[in-house]
């Protein structure tokens, strides 16, 4: 695993020689900052409007964690859904068009050392924009006063939803040489997973009884309700060890599509 | 020093490298020949490691190939036939990023870093980023990077094609200084070519390959004293069977 470093610390450098990073961090900051703004505004809203109408009752319920930071964490989640796959793209699909793969393949690495270098850099990339996310709920602490744990736990359902999308963008471009490809082809697969949950839902209202097991099988795999749990606060062992099956998943995946150039 | 017995490469009906067998020597600079698609880039991807034979072994420098690749792969230089680089990084970055690829012990990187630079002709560019080289140093950078572990074996996949007379004269030079210099040692090179002056100018001895088989093995000497040209040799031993010519596909990329 000596290698692992070498390259992940270059696929890290190239992502900020190129604009994609640039361009990557700059939509997620509007973004972020925008979803932000709109949610606080709302809460303001929402809360001079109980007042006047003095409904205590409601008032007592309301509070930032539930009603501004989940709801922006779950919007970023989805904006983390097209924005990784811009990282990811070129991870291994760059390698091919500039034939650096074959310099790869015949260095003394293992494609093991490979792929974790490259996953690595890409996590690295998504815990940047974790990091740059976190300042705006820090924003709350120093106007309000939202629990400290319950913020904590909803990041790092962030950074784990984003693990995982970074370890699926990653399979995406190791199956072809084209970028574009290997973006759209991430996306799909993170919608369709993220979509996985709402299906099962739309099968138990069907009154699909037979599919039962089915329903929870596909309420499994979906990574919405993993990370809903996370945002409420609760840091489950489950939950954590469906973010980490699902990364390893989709790398091993990845291994075995590099090493199927050999076989070609 | 390179050992092959029955490379075959087939991809279902198609066969790429059909049963080669040769043995190279410590020191002997061998020419691969042929037209393209005759199985070069296929022979010299699977000695690198790069493709798996189909039936056949490989032994590199005592390493088998098959059941010891991380220590074969760390013995040969390889060059493919564009050469594999990070256009965005800078020509220093990039042999430094290669040098620790290759195994290349920490304290040891900057010496050989430099030594590769100074040897390819690099030290003035070595700060550029390689996208903004021209095609003649962008070579250079390929074959700075095949020689930066200093390995006791090189392969050059067509190492002057796509080159101006001039660039092709320089790295001609460089490969002949490449393979007579290796810290006292000699080092084995296999390059192929379908240039026939060039493997006159490098080589010492010549395998023709056509039609993924060695169709001839013999030292330059012995083909010159026969009077012949290599051309016309060349053209003879890829005449010899007339049928429908070889599916190009044999060299297409994977």
């Amino acid at each position: 695993m000596k290698h692992v470093g070498a390259i992940a610390s270059r696929e890290l450098n190239s992502l900020f020689v190129s604009p994609v990073a640039y361009a990557v961090m700059t939509l997620f900051a509007v973004l972020a900052g925008f979803f932000f703004l709109s949610g606080v505004l709302q809460f303001q809203d929402y809360v001079i409007r109980l007042q006047s109408f003095q409904a205590m009752e409601q008032l007592e319920e309301l509070n930032l964690n539930d009603h501004v930071i989940a709801p922006f964490l779950h919007v970023m989640s989805v904006v983390l859904m097209f924005l990784v796959p811009g990282i990811t793209m070129g991870l291994f699909a760059s390698e091919k068009t500039n034939g650096t793969l074959e310099l790869l393949l015949t260095s003394p690495i293992t494609i093991w050392e490979l792929v974790i270098g490259k996953f690595l850099a890409a996590a690295a990339f998504v815990a940047i924009l974790v990091l740059l996310l976190a300042l705006f709920p820090a924003i709350l602490f120093t106007y309000g006063d939202p629990e400290i744990g319950k913020t904590a736990a909803g990041l790092l359902g962030l950074l784990l939803v984003g693990l995982v999308y970074a370890a699926i963008g990653a399979f995406a471009s190791s199956v072809t040489r084209n970028q574009v490809i290997a973006f759209v082809l991430s996306f799909v697969l993170l919608l369709v997973l993220w979509m996985l949950g709402f299906l099962a839902d739309l099968g138990a209202a069907g009154g699909a009884a037979t599919g039962e097991w089915i329903g929870d099988v596909l309420r499994w795999l979906s990574s919405a309700d993993h990370f809903e749990s996370m945002v409420m606060g609760l840091v489950d062992t489950k939950d954590l060890a469906y973010f980490g099956v699902m990364a390893i998943a989709f790398l091993v995946l990845a291994k075995t599509a590099i090493e199927s150039v050999r076989w070609r | 020093m390179i050992e092959a017995s029955g490379l075959s490469k087939r991809y279902g009906d198609l066969i790429a490298v059909d049963d080669v067998s040769f043995s190279v020597q410590p020191g002997e600079v061998v020419g691969f020949l042929g037209p393209n698609g005759a199985g070069k880039t296929t022979t010299m991807r699977i000695l690198t490691g790069f493709l798996p034979p189909t039936d056949g072994r490989a032994v590199i420098d005592g390493h088998d190939i098959f059941s010891d690749p991380l220590a074969a792969r760390r013995a040969i230089g390889y060059l493919p036939e564009s050469p594999p680089v990070y256009p965005e990084m800078s020509v220093e970055d990039y042999l430094v990023y290669v040098a620790k690829l290759k195994d290349v012990p920490r304290r040891q990187r900057r010496a050989a870093v430099d030594r590769a630079l100074e040897r390819c002709g690099l030290a003035d560019v070595r700060r550029r980023v390689i996208g903004a080289l021209s095609k003649g140093y962008r070579q250079r950078v390929g074959l700075a990077q095949a020689i930066v572990h200093d390995p006791p074996v090189m392969i050059l996949d067509e190492p002057t094609v796509g080159l101006d007379p001039i660039q092709i004269r320089e790295i001609r030079t460089l490969i002949r200084d490449l393979a007579g210099t290796r810290e006292g040692k000699a080092r084995t090179v296999i390059l192929s070519t379908h240039i026939l002056p060039e493997v006159e100018a490098i080589c010492q001895r010549v395998i023709i390959m056509h039609r993924g088989r060695k169709a001839l093995d013999a030292p330059l000497e012995e083909l010159q004293r026969g009077g012949a040209s290599l051309e016309e040799i060349f053209a003879r031993t890829t005449a010899r069977e007339v049928v429908a010519p070889p599916d190009v596909a044999g060299e297409a990329r994977p």
